[in-house]
């Protein structure tokens, strides 16, 4: 229990302190405003492209990718601002558990990013009336959490590599954007070239989008535990990916002396 | 003669200092090609005079985000390197250090419509396949300047009030909505038009886009006309907010508290 309340307060504080946005209007701004720009602007550009009776198909798409607000700006920031902010020696130094320390960046997140999607869906709803009537909601809030999960992980990944490099937003800016390309927010994905298709399967969202849109469309279990499973698993690789980076990007900084040094 | 020299000296620092900074790289050349790529593959299929909405619009996107960006963040960026305080210092006004960043900002800026054009040719075998040389030149001037003068305003909003750089930014892909930088803004709700009409760089990207054979019609002169008073709009705005940061800089000493 004791252990249970310290990963608790671990992955609060890790939230508030390393992420740049714990500020209210911080939070307005790029959990309220960005959503409502980006399904605004990728549904508009999409309804000139293709025609408005297509316009769900671009808010749904992008009300899920939210999640990576928190999964890749947010666990990217939380881990690599730990060398921006200059606390990563005293991290190094600490005894704590380097697995908890490392999940914990990512825990708050994944919490934070499944609203991101309520709190899309919502606005995909009002702004161009969303129908979730028919929707298998149940199945459509486990596909919202195992997406923030999955999204979590490659955050974590990167945010491993941001130890080593300088600046820590370029990667979560490139990140996000380049999602919304290969992933199938915005056109089925077997419309990119067979290389591009294959960067896309092992990415989160791709999987996890598709199951989506079929729970939306009312779609049962059968249908989508395959693609649940797939993006589960893609998040999972890229978490102990990143996990196995922090750990040996530490030995690399604690042998050498470079902590600070990239 | 003396303000012309600091200018240029900002002009050429501001340039050595973006060579060494991954933003810049990620400005010019990575988000103009997720942004064309995204055009191009969902306007292709459509009627081809409208994928100059994809070539362009990668390219306005880029362009726009290193005049706000950069351009709003040069007084912020002096304070973040310690520098603020030697530069209110100096006799020469800030705005003159900040007018030479800005140039610089702009005219790297225009690198950025070189991937989407660059992809769209090669990757999707489209180009620009109507211009009419003239207007489009003078809207791609008008357009200069309205981000231009939209970035001199902001600077100082953005040194006075440090929130006011994370609402912008939140709502960042909501200005390429009603700036009409990827589609016609003529379909968007009529509120959001309205919100449009306010702004210097939508009246400037139309009359880009009707350069291009898009069918807004050919009003250049009224949009022209429209686009360059709200940007000296903004101008005026921009001087009376500089105007308020030497005071907190010189007179209040509170520069630093903001």
């Amino acid at each position: 229990m004791n252990a249970l309340r310290i990963f608790l307060r671990t992955c609060w504080f890790q939230y508030l302190a390393m992420f740049n946005w714990a500020t209210p209007i911080g939070y307005v701004s790029y959990k309220l405003l960005l959503p409502i720009s980006q399904i605004l602007f990728m549904t508009e550009l999409g309804t000139f492209a293709t025609g408005r009776s297509n316009a769900l198909y671009f808010a749904l798409g992008n009300a899920l990718q939210l999640t990576a607000i928190n999964g890749i700006f947010g666990v990217i920031s939380t881990v690599g601002n730990e060398r921006q902010f200059g606390t990563l020696p005293i991290l190094l130094a600490s005894p704590a558990n380097r697995l908890v320390t490392f999940v914990g960046r990512a825990f708050v997140h994944v919490l934070d990013g499944m609203a991101g999607v309520v709190v899309g869906l919502a606005l995909a709803t009002v702004m161009f009336g969303l129908d979730l009537s028919h929707a298998n909601l149940g199945l459509l809030a486990a596909c919202v959490m195992i997406i923030s999960l999955s999204t979590a992980g490659l955050g974590l990944m990167f945010g491993s590599l941001s130890l080593i490099m300088r600046d820590v937003f370029f990667i979560a800016n490139a990140a996000y954007y380049l999602l919304l390309v290969f992933c199938g927010i915005n056109f089925p994905v077997d419309r990119l070239p067979v290389w591009a298709q294959v960067i896309s399967d092992a990415l989160p969202l791709t999987r996890g989008v598709q199951a989506a849109r079929e729970a939306v469309a009312g779609g049962g279990l059968n249908q989508m535990a395959s693609l649940l499973a797939g993006e589960l698993a893609v998040g999972l690789v890229y978490a102990v990916i990143g996990y196995a980076l922090f750990i040996w990007l530490e030995n690399q900084a604690r042998r050498g002396g470079l902590q600070e040094a990239y | 003669m003396k303000y012309l020299r600091v200018m240029l000296r900002a002009f050429e620092m501001s340039m050595k200092m973006r060579v060494i900074n991954a933003f810049w790289y990620l400005s010019w050349l990575v988000f103009p090609l997720i942004f064309s790529v995204l055009g191009l593959i969902l306007l292709s299929p459509s009627e081809s005079s409208r994928s100059a909405y994809a070539i362009l619009g990668g390219g306005l996107i880029a362009y726009w985000g290193m005049a706000y960006l950069e351009g709003g963040n040069n007084i912020q960026d002096e304070r973040w390197s310690g520098t603020l305080e030697q530069l209110m210092g100096c006799p020469t006004p800030i705005a003159f250090v900040v007018i030479g960043k800005l140039a610089s900002s702009l005219a790297v800026g225009i690198l950025a419509f070189l991937p989407g054009i660059a992809l769209a040719y090669f990757g999707f075998h489209q180009s620009l396949n109507h211009i009419d040389p003239i207007p489009f030149a003078v809207s791609f001037a008008v357009l200069t300047f309205s981000f231009f003068c939209t970035a001199m305003a902001l600077a100082p909003v953005y040194t006075l009030w440090r929130w006011a750089f994370a609402l912008t930014n939140g709502f960042e892909i909501g200005l390429y909505v009603i700036c009409g930088f990827m589609f016609p803004i003529t379909q968007l709700p009529g509120w959001l038009q309205v919100m449009a009409s306010a702004l210097a760089p939508s009246w400037a990207t139309r009359s880009l886009y009707a350069a291009t054979g898009q069918s807004y019609g050919h009003d250049y002169l009224l949009w022209w006309a429209i686009s360059i008073a709200l940007s000296c709009a903004y101008l005026f705005c921009g001087w009376l907010g500089f105007r308020l940061v030497d005071v907190r800089a010189r007179v209040s000493g509170q520069l630093a508290l903001a």
